[in-house]
């Protein structure tokens, strides 16, 4: 495609008037394209003026802290498998909740817009919607990052503060690559959630309530063939976490990377989704 | 110049704008007045693609709003006045507008200064009055240096200073070329600035012209009072004026106050008060669209 320009006709230099050199020039695709660093930049000015941001990746540091700090003074060893903590086998302790909070900060970066009318003025400064969607993404992502990174040095401070013994600390940059590549992109599963649902409280509660309520019911009831494809059994998967101590249930269980990809598909649904629905409905 | 082409919208069973077309003209301020549910709102979302229409489309200078290159250069709008996240500063809510344009930083200082808001700019949106809103809203649409601006009731919350101000703006905007398309509630107000009226009800266009034709729609009367009201009325009678006699008074309908006087003072009749009354731009206006008000007061 080409640009086109129409003729100047406003030749005024106030600057209430607008010279009119790039009027009426039409966007092409690679317009569209060139336009995502700016996207960007201004995604990223809405995510550092906001202080709820700040507050979640504060309050994930201080919860994870106290989290492991309370393990390793009051609990000392792991019920289930009897072993000592340390700071090696308990710093991605905090990660499940960097997790969910991470899940929470996607879902409102898209829906505050929503709740407070700035998506709006996004639109009509961007009318391509799919350059929103990749930068919200980009940035979701890396604020997912942050969280997870903010989880885990909180996990290796309560751990030290805690009076933790290292431990082995071979496996730690398996499990931190593990646990930052699923808070990254639980980011974005919020934010596909928030575009889907729209509404923050709704969006909120209902992931919240699937997380907590229906796939319990589920792992319950339902047979674990069926129940090891629940997104948040495979999050819980991606942390070694095991939800069950059912022999059949851990028989059929996936591989992390099954649990990744699985997780990673939920999340490329809910992203189009909301993609297609923010496209098809009007912008309150 | 702005061309909206057999707009239409249905939302389920109601059709809110049906097959509305009009031109807003470059260098003049274009009221967009009708009553509520008129579907002014959803023909100003339309316009600036946030709404999409069933049928039908609008064009700056010959381009579709969402495939403009650089929307915010060549039309700001503000169409709700709650478009700011409360929890950000006035001037980070501007920047993030400005770097999703493409737009120098530089202007949100420029616009900022522009609406009044210089002192305000580091205070969070949340604990703006009304009418610091508008400002900061405003702002916002000039940050790009628009040719066209679209307004929807931009003078709500404003103080009477404010409203002034806007009006002063918006006059100045339209007089150096630029295309001020603004819907308002305040007729009275409008009618001290804009110089074209595009009146919608019930979703359809009902009038677009210049609002000195419209105000030609209102009936003039003179009335008089006179000891010689019999022989004065059969003298306008002659002249071809309807007339209506009340007591000593007398009332002339589609005449000027030159007029009758003038065959008053031919005849040597002797007038003891003469005034004209013309009914305003408000009254017309509920009249075009009386019949189509969804919302009428009883």
């Amino acid at each position: 495609m080409t640009s086109t320009t129409t003729p100047e006709t406003m030749e005024s230099s106030d600057p209430w008037v607008a010279p009119l050199r790039r009027c009426a020039a039409t966007r092409s695709h690679r317009d569209s394209v060139a336009a995502i660093p700016n996207a960007l930049a201004s995604e990223w000015t809405k995510l550092r003026s906001v202080r709820s941001n700040l507050a979640i990746l504060c309050g994930t540091t201080a919860i994870g802290i106290v989290l492991v700090w309370v393990l390793a003074v009051f609990v000392k060893t792991d019920p289930d498998t009897r072993e000592a903590f340390t700071v090696g086998n308990s710093f991605s302790f905090p990660t499940w909740l960097s997790t969910v909070l991470a899940v929470v900060a996607g879902t409102l970066m898209f829906t505050s817009e929503v709740q407070h009318g700035t998506l709006a003025a996004a639109i009509t400064a961007q009318p391509a919607r799919w350059v929103t969607v990749a930068a919200k993404s980009a940035i979701a992502a890396g604020f997912g990052l942050a969280m997870g990174i903010a989880g885990m040095i909180a996990g290796v401070s309560g751990g030290v503060l805690g009076g933790l013994d290292a431990g082995d600390t071979a496996g730690m940059p398996a499990t931190a690559a593990w646990g930052l590549m699923l808070t990254t992109v639980a980011a974005v599963f919020g934010l596909g959630i928030g575009m889907t649902v729209r509404h923050s409280s709704a969006a909120i509660s209902m992931t919240l309530v699937w997380a907590f309520v229906i796939e319990n019911l589920f792992r319950s009831f339902a047979p674990p063939t069926f129940s090891r494809y629940l997104p948040f059994n495979a999050l819980n998967g991606l942390l070694s976490i095991e939800t069950t101590s059912d022999p059949k249930a851990l028989a059929v269980a996936f591989t992390r990377v099954q649990d990744a990809l699985l997780f990673s598909s939920y999340t490329v649904a809910a992203l189009t989704i909301g993609t297609v629905l923010f496209y098809r409905r009007d912008t309150n | 110049m702005i061309t909206v082409s057999q707009l239409s919208k249905r939302y389920g069973k109601d059709l809110v704008v049906d097959d509305m077309s009009f031109e807003v003209a470059a260098g003049r301020v274009t009221g967009f007045v009708g009553p509520n549910g008129a579907g002014k709102s959803t023909t100003m979302r339309m316009m600036v693609g946030l709404t999409r229409p069933d049928r039908g489309e609008v064009r700056y200078r010959g381009v579709h709003y969402t495939e403009l290159l650089r929307p915010a250069c060549v039309v700001g709008s503000v169409l709700d006045v709650r478009c700011m996240h409360p929890g950000r500063s006035a001037r980070d809510h501007l920047h993030a507008v400005a770097q999703l344009s493409g737009i120098p930083r530089r202007r949100v200082a420029e616009v900022l200064h522009e609406v009044g808001l210089d002192a305000a700019a580091d205070q969070r949106a949340g604990a703006f009055s009304l009418g610091m809103r508008q400002r900061l809203a405003l702002a916002g649409a000039l940050l790009g240096q628009p040719d066209v601006l679209l307004l929807d009731e931009p003078s709500n919350g404003l103080d009477p200073d404010g409203i002034r101000w806007l009006r002063g703006t918006l006059r100045t905007f339209a007089d150096q070329g630029g295309t001020v398309f603004v819907s308002s509630h305040l007729i009275a107000e409008l009618a001290m600035f804009a110089d074209d009226l595009v009146v919608v009800g019930g979703g359809r266009l009902l009038v677009a012209e210049p609002i000195a034709t419209t105000m030609a729609r209102g009936d003039t009367a003179v009335h008089v009072r006179t000891p010689d009201t019999a022989e004065l009325a059969s003298l306008l009678s002659r002249a071809g004026i309807t007339v209506h006699t009340t007591g000593p008074t007398l009332s002339a309908h589609g005449t000027t106050t030159d007029i009758v006087s003038q065959i008053a003072f031919d005849h040597q009749l002797r007038i003891v008060e003469i005034s004209e009354t013309s009914r305003s731009l408000e009254e017309i206006l509920l009249d075009i669209t009386g019949a189509t008000a969804e919302f009428a007061s009883a």
